[in-house]
């Protein structure tokens, strides 16, 4: 099962580096948002994977619920931002 | 706990493909409203099935309910940035791309 | 000068999960010497939830909730728990901070003694982490321009 694990966790790593192209070479801001966000995404699950191929669940959940909260507020401020013309 | 090890399996190749189909249409879609669409909706049903398969893995202990918590948050919370996202750029006066270069009223 | 947010699911989804969010800052905070956590990180999370509150709802609405007044009292409050337990253990006899001396004070052992001093000082740097961390928003936020400037106290020759 370790094995299984490994290469989907492998996987996912390849598709953060797809979403890392969207990010360097999107046409304007919003795009690049958009693609942090679902890096962000992607990295949250490989933080899981890495804890049970270690065997060590207990601490990768309080760190990948963190991460969860910190990617919602950064897009949400983001947008707001973009939203008032840039006057912050 | 075998049999609970053979049941989490599907979850996760499923949940594999959503996050590959939604990285395709990041990539391949030809405006920005239509690649939020994609990563809007395909990340967080990907996101949701990964995460109930990694809850079954565990079996049933503390972890695996926090694990379902995040389920839960994630449910709720991305939408709602890509909802945040998609009214900035309506602001921002970024016009939707047609086929054929008709103009929307 | 952040005005409020005019669409309603984003109103009404921050102003569901900001509660939530700040009971899982309080559980990193307690939960500091069996996982990753501790004091500076419970209260970044706290002072994030207090952050987006202010972004969704504006600076008015967030004036009302958590003024300057309070969160210079809050980062004071913080300090205070800190350097108390500190001068504590100094009056007690013994080392700045040595929490083994309060064990007759609170009548357990020494070794349970110093665990509780350790969670006492997480605290207070969880109060006063979370106290900054949202002044420098506001401040920022606001743009230097104090209210006093804007209403005119007369003091200039114009």
């Amino acid at each position: 099962m370790n094995n299984f694990l490994l290469c989907l966790g492998i996987g996912l790593f390849t598709l953060v580096f797809l979403c890392l192209y969207r990010g360097i070479f999107g046409p304007g801001i919003l795009n690049r948002i958009a693609a942090i966000s679902a890096i962000g995404t992607k990295t949250l699950v490989i933080l899981l994977i890495m804890g049970f191929i270690y065997n060590r669940v207990d601490m990768f959940v309080d760190i990948s619920m963190v991460y969860a909260l910190l990617n919602f507020i950064g897009t949400i401020t983001a947008a707001k931002y973009l939203e008032i013309g840039g006057e912050i | 706990m075998h049999m609970l090890h053979l049941t989490s399996i599907p979850f996760f190749l499923v949940g594999f493909f959503f996050f590959l189909a939604a990285t395709v249409g990041l990539l391949r879609f030809p405006d920005f409203y239509c690649r939020l669409h994609s990563t809007g909706k395909g990340d967080t049903l990907a996101v949701l099935l990964s995460l109930i398969g990694l809850s079954i893995y565990e079996g049933f202990s503390l972890t695996s309910l926090k694990i379902i918590f995040i389920a839960v948050f994630m449910f709720i919370a991305q939408p709602t940035s890509t909802h945040a996202i998609s009214r900035a750029a309506m602001r921002c006066g970024l016009e939707p791309w047609v086929k054929n270069e008709e103009k929307i009223q | 000068m952040i005005s409020i947010s005019d669409d309603i699911i984003i109103r009404t989804v921050s102003r569901v999960l900001v509660p939530f969010i700040q009971i899982y800052a309080l559980y990193v905070i307690m939960h500091g010497h069996h996982s990753p956590g501790g004091g500076f990180q419970g209260g970044v999370i706290l002072g994030a939830s207090f952050i987006l509150y202010l972004i969704t709802h504006g600076l008015e609405d967030a004036k009302e909730r958590m003024s300057e007044l309070k969160a210079g009292l809050f980062s004071s409050f913080g300090l205070l728990i800190y350097s108390g337990i500190g001068l504590l253990c100094l009056i007690k006899g013994s080392n700045y901070l040595d929490y083994g001396t309060l064990s007759t004070l609170l009548r357990v052992v020494p070794a349970q003694a110093r665990s509780l001093g350790i969670l006492g000082v997480e605290i207070g740097v969880g109060i006063a982490v979370m106290a900054v961390m949202f002044s420098i928003f506001f401040d920022i936020s606001t743009g230097g321009v104090l209210p006093e400037d804007e209403e005119g106290l007369g003091t200039r020759n114009e």
